[in-house]
């Protein structure tokens, strides 16, 4: 990646599609995230990415990827310590590796939008970056325990930019 | 919020992990069926089903998570913010939340509407109708009948079919946008009308999708036919609205094929609500305790003479006759057919349509109860609220469809059940999963987990 501020070199590489839903506690947890961390970010880094606003994800979100472009997922999860930050490949996920039993609902698990995108040839490579959640009640804001991490689930997310990136 | 990827969670109690199966005899020839995880229904919840020498004796669809409040959430609160609040009880039917809670209070309050803010209401219904139904049929229930475990394997093997059911729902989600602002809870709607109404050029552009979306619906009610479904017939109690002009949505009276007839705010002269132990969620049964059921299959039947022309002739062409009323797994083929009427109706609409004079009606708040009815896309949605002198909300009461299903889907499995015993574990388990998918369960109001576990003895 060879670039400077203020100078766009190329279209952006990576698609960040940030989902959750800000008035339910920690599921607005990749939302404060990306509010945070991009306009923190230099002209150059921006410029590497598309920000998609996605709520609960859908197939449709992945399968407008533009060919070149990676994908990075970013929304709060449980079945991990809150607070707790993980990064797993969408392979992994498509793959079912640690996945937890059937949770399949009107609106799709990520796993299993990624896994139809998958089936449909549609699936960019890309990453799923997490952050354990505690609570999702409505009207809840961000838990002490997610708000304490949210330092370095930015900075998770902004590894994942540059490395899907470059 | 994310619960695929990780591993368990708090959520995931009190059972986790994939289907599993234990259905070997044991040694005195009883057997008993596990099963964890039923998929593709709406929310998280528990089924039990004990069999006695064959026979289904108890069939509880337990509902544990805990009372989401959403009836004490508004109290205090003003009509409209009512509206934005109960719209997010709903991921996949905001629109019918929306729809029950601002007739209700328009009824009330005595609020005339423009006729094209009307036209307005049922195309924005229409496009909830769409969205919901492609993902029902294509994602959510054709797999069962196709005999794929999820619509990842279904794609892999049949990516046209999928692919239409994604195109059509887009179609739907892209309506809700147009008028509602964003695809999930939407935003625009307001007592007396729309925050704002769009502009005719706006809809005229999105007239070829529409149209496009006309002839998926009839693709998918020619894929519906070519689909089988299981032998199970009865004699349901079908309940849903009637108008004398249009097909049930917001308007109209409660019908019921044994002759009830009510005004669409008198629910609660009925039918009633009540605890069973193993649910936290309310059951609902007509006064003398009776079950009914809701959704496609009910307005199909009690309404078929008002269907689009285009959705009657798809009815017709499906040659099923009787069976849309008396198979609940052909409740597929009454969402085909109602995608047909929703994609139809939506164009005729987007041609007819001039914007509303006024957009927004003034109006006076009243005191004293709003309650009105309307078409969820998986049936009947009750609104009841209590309104005081400074037109704000001292109580409510919000009845959702699947509540009201329950009790049928409970009584389905009793009946259907025994059919299935004699199947391998596998079987009759993907037997009873696609029964109670029929239903299209939107239960996420009060089930986190769906753990299916049969009994023997």
């Amino acid at each position: 990646m060879v670039m400077t501020d203020g100078w766009i070199a190329a279209p952006p590489r990576v698609r960040l599609l940030v989902c959750g839903a800000a008035d339910r506690g920690d599921d607005g947890a990749a939302l404060v995230a990306a509010a945070t961390l991009l306009p923190a970010l230099s002209e150059a880094h921006r410029a590497l990415v598309d920000v998609r606003r996605c709520g609960q994800l859908d197939v449709d979100d992945l399968i407008g990827t533009p060919d070149g472009m990676a994908g990075l997922i970013i929304d709060a999860a449980i079945g991990v310590a809150p607070g707790t930050i993980v990064t797993v490949p969408f392979e992994r996920l498509v793959a079912g590796d640690g996945a937890v039993g059937p949770r399949s609902s009107h609106a799709l698990p990520v796993s299993q939008v990624l896994g139809l995108a998958d089936a449909l040839g549609h699936l960019p490579p890309g990453t799923f970056v997490g952050i354990g959640g505690r609570r999702f009640g409505f009207g809840q804001g961000l838990s002490r325990v997610v708000r304490a991490a949210m330092p370095a689930y930015r900075d998770a997310i902004l590894a994942e930019i540059e490395r899907l990136a470059g | 919020m994310t619960t695929g990827p990780m591993t368990t969670g708090p959520k995931a109690e009190p059972t986790t992990g994939p289907t599993t199966a234990a259905g070997e005899a044991d040694a005195t020839g009883e057997r008993t069926f596990r099963v964890a995880g039923l998929t593709r229904v709406e929310g998280e919840g528990s089924l039990y089903l004990r069999v006695v020498d064959g026979r289904v004796e108890e069939a509880h669809l337990g509902i544990f998570e805990a009372p989401r409040y959403f009836e004490r959430l508004v109290v205090g609160r003003t009509p409209d913010e009512v509206i934005d609040i109960v719209a997010r009880i709903c991921g996949i039917c905001p629109i019918a939340y929306q729809m029950s809670a601002v007739h209700a209070f328009e009824s009330l309050f005595g609020v005339a509407i423009d006729p094209s803010t009307r036209a307005l209401r049922r195309l924005l219904y229409c496009g909830e109708w769409i969205e919901s139904h492609a993902l029902h049929v294509y994602l959510l229930h054709a797999p069962d009948f196709l005999g794929y475990p999820s619509a990842i394997e279904l794609a892999r093997d049949h990516r046209a079919v999928v692919e239409q059911g994604l195109a059509l729902k887009k179609i739907g989600n892209r309506l809700v946008s147009i008028l509602g602002g964003r695809p999930i809870h939407p935003v625009s709607v307001r007592v007396g009308g729309f925050s704002r109404a769009p502009r005719r050029a706006e809809l005229e552009d999105f007239r070829a999708d529409l149209e496009q979306a006309v002839g998926l619906a009839q693709a998918t009610v020619a894929f519906v036919s070519t689909l089988s479904a299981p032998e199970f017939e009865r004699e349901p109690r079908l309940v849903a609205l009637r108008h004398p002009n249009d097909y049930p949505m917001n308007e109209g009276r409660i019908v019921s094929t044994d002759g009830l007839d009510l005004e669409i705010g008198a629910w609660e002269d009925a039918f009633r609500e009540e605890h069973v132990p193993w649910s936290n969620a309310l059951q609902a049964r007509t006064h003398a305790g009776e079950r009914y059921q809701l959704g496609p299959a009910s307005r199909v039947t009690l309404a078929a003479d008002q269907l689009h022309p285009l959705a009657r002739e798809a009815l017709a062409s499906l040659g099923l006759g009787d069976l849309v009323r008396r198979n609940p797994f052909w409740s597929v083929a009454a969402r085909a057919v109602e995608l047909v009427h929703a994609t139809a109706e939506a164009l005729d609409i987007v041609d007819g349509y001039r914007p509303p004079a006024e957009p927004l009606v003034r109006w006076q708040a009243r005191p004293g109860t709003a309650a009105w009815a309307t078409e969820a896309p998986r049936g009947l949605l009750f609104h009841r609220y209590e309104v005081d002198a400074r037109g704000r909300i001292t109580g409510a009461r919000i009845v959702p469809p699947t509540s009201q299903n329950q009790v049928a889907i409970e009584a389905d499995l009793v009946d259907f059940a025994p059919s299935v015993l004699s199947m391998s574990h596998e079987a009759a388990t993907i037997r009873l999963e696609q029964l109670i998918r029929s239903y299209d369960p939107c239960i996420s109001c009060a089930t986190h987990f769906l753990d299916l576990r049969i009994e023997g003895r």
